[in-house]
């Protein structure tokens, strides 16, 4: 079923980040796709996240659509002008894609091409309403299309601010959803009580919040994001238990488990999985989830 | 220099539509020289601004003042006794100008009545032109002393591009082809061979890519 009517008629959707190769060698992420399908809605190609050069979202899209694979296609600010951005739309959409996730893009100094140079010619909110004017037929100068592009269009929101700033994300939020983001995925979720006062003011089914689930790799992980992430809640619980269990994979994935469990059980339309390089335990993660 | 030129009069009164009392604050500093937001100006906008709003049936008080530079906290410090006296208080400097005075008084709006062109320099009398992106790190002695990146249309660094057409740019023919003078001026001087070698892609970290630039001179750091 497309994500889009998942949406609608509120069957949970399974979206899983499947990071395309820096190389040539598609095998690999086409035996984890191959594997996964059944149990995922469809996957999420990043557009070169954290500015690491690989193969691109485009390619990587057609790629597996080709194969019959559903994907949410990410779309970067980062890396093209509003030309590349639209016509890269148009051949994603004839290509098969039909849902895509919006993002401005991690600044180049964290990746590993430091000295490009950025583009950010369209910024977030004017790709957002990029996609609208394509869908309605025509191409941001205002010439006709043959053949609009109607995509589910989604973006991302931070769930872990506070005060001030959680004011600021929930008002760019409503703004995304009227400019016409049909879904939100989160920043990574751990424990929804830390979420609460994200929750309590945003209409999670109307706005399709798609939580992020990442799979904790390792207790070191684990910590660094408890230490550094301010933003992402992490509770000590977590790590007491992971830090006690024998078999932390096991563990981890148990953790995992729980969290997509809860997240459906409070009403939320679907969960994104980030398995950090997990892929291959995937299938086990998906054995035990109902 | 920085070179500017006026905003149209229509969008300066459109800004300061609901004020009935403005301060008008040139700068000596590049506006002068560029003739825009020196003394002169700042009379000729001050003299226009009430004129046009007296037509309205709407008077604007306007006061003026030209400070040494915008650019330099210690200059804005002639303003601090009355800058709140005003609705608003409209800046002729370039846009670091309007930035350093909403620093220094965060209470008072402060609207620009430039727009921000370029780094340049005068051609002929009236005539300003383009010579610097501020790119972080110069290589205008590669291109015998004309800059490719601030030039050129592409910015390209490895010669000209296939538009290049009888000494002009391919995206008008109001614009000189830089490449065409580099390589002109290469082969008078028998130094054509310098653009053979191959530069690896150029590193934009020192240009606006690395994020908003500063700059430390630890001598004179306090
Ligand atoms: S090379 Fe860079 S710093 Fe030098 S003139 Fe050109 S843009 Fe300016
Ligand atoms: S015609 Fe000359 S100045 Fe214009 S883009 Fe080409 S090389 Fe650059």
């Amino acid at each position: 079923m497309e994500l889009r009517n998942r949406f609608d008629v509120g069957v949970f959707a399974i979206l899983v980040e499947l990071v395309p190769p820096k190389g040539v060698d598609i095998s690999g992420m086409l035996r984890v796709a191959g594997r996964l399908a059944d149990r995922v809605t469809a996957f999420v190609v990043p557009d070169m996240g954290a500015a690491v050069m690989r193969l691109s979202a485009l390619g990587a899209a057609m790629l597996l659509q080709g194969r019959g694979l559903r994907t949410v296609m990410q779309v970067c600010c980062r890396d093209r002008n509003r030309l590349a951005l639209q016509g890269d739309l148009l051949a994603a959409y004839a290509g098969g894609v039909t849902s895509l996730m919006v993002v401005a893009g991690e600044d180049l100094r964290f990746g590993d091409h430091h000295q490009a140079a950025a583009v950010n010619d369209l910024d977030l909110m004017e790709l957002i309403e990029a996609v609208g004017v394509l869908a309605a037929g025509k191409d941001l100068s205002g010439a006709p299309l043959e053949g609009a592009p109607r995509f589910l269009c989604g973006t991302t929101v931070n769930v872990g601010l506070r005060d001030a700033a959680l004011d600021a994300e929930l008002d760019q939020m409503h703004c995304r959803a009227e400019a016409g983001a049909g879904f939100f995925v989160t920043t990574p979720v751990f424990d929804l009580e830390s979420i609460g006062p994200f929750t309590a003011r945003a209409d999670i089914r109307r706005l399709n919040l798609v939580p992020t689930v990442m799979l904790l790799k390792s207790l070191g992980m684990a910590r660094y994001i408890q230490r550094n992430m301010g933003h992402i809640h992490l509770p000590a619980a977590l790590i007491e238990r992971l830090q006690k269990a024998p078999d932390k994979t096991r563990e981890s994935l148990r953790i995992a488990r729980e969290t997509i469990t809860a997240i459906r059980e409070a009403g939320f339309k679907g969960v994104l999985i980030s398995p950090m390089g997990w892929e291959d335990h995937l299938p086990e993660l998906f054995e035990h989830l109902e | 220099m920085i070179i500017a030129d006026r905003k149209p009069l229509e969008e300066i009164l459109e800004m300061v539509h609901d004020c009935g009392s403005i301060l008008l604050v040139g700068c000596k500093g590049c506006v002068t020289v560029c003739n825009v937001g020196g003394l002169k100006e700042v009379e000729i906008l001050a003299a226009t601004l009430r004129i046009a709003r007296k037509k309205e049936g709407r008077p604007l008080e306007v006061a003026q003042r030209v400070l040494e530079r915008q650019c330099d906290p210690e200059y804005l410090e002639p303003l601090r006794n009355d800058y709140d006296q005003f609705d608003a208080v409209v800046s002729m400097a370039c846009g670091v100008g309007p930035q350093f005075l909403s620093e220094a008084y965060p209470s008072q709006r402060f609207y620009p009545a430039v727009n921000t062109r370029f780094m340049g320099g005068a051609v002929q009398h009236g005539v300003w032109e383009e010579r610097c992106a501020g790119c972080g790190a110069c290589k205008i002695h590669l291109f015998d002393g004309l800059c490719p990146i601030a030039r050129c249309s592409k910015s390209l660094l490895h010669g000209p591009c296939g538009g290049s057409a009888g000494g002009k740019c391919e995206v008008s023919a109001e614009i000189e082809c830089i490449w065409d003078k580099i390589v002109r001026k290469k082969m008078e001087n028998g130094r054509l061979a310098d653009l053979r070698v191959f530069r690896p892609a150029k590193d934009w970290r020192t240009s606006r890519d690395g994020g908003p630039r500063r700059s430390i001179r630890e001598e004179l750091v306090k």
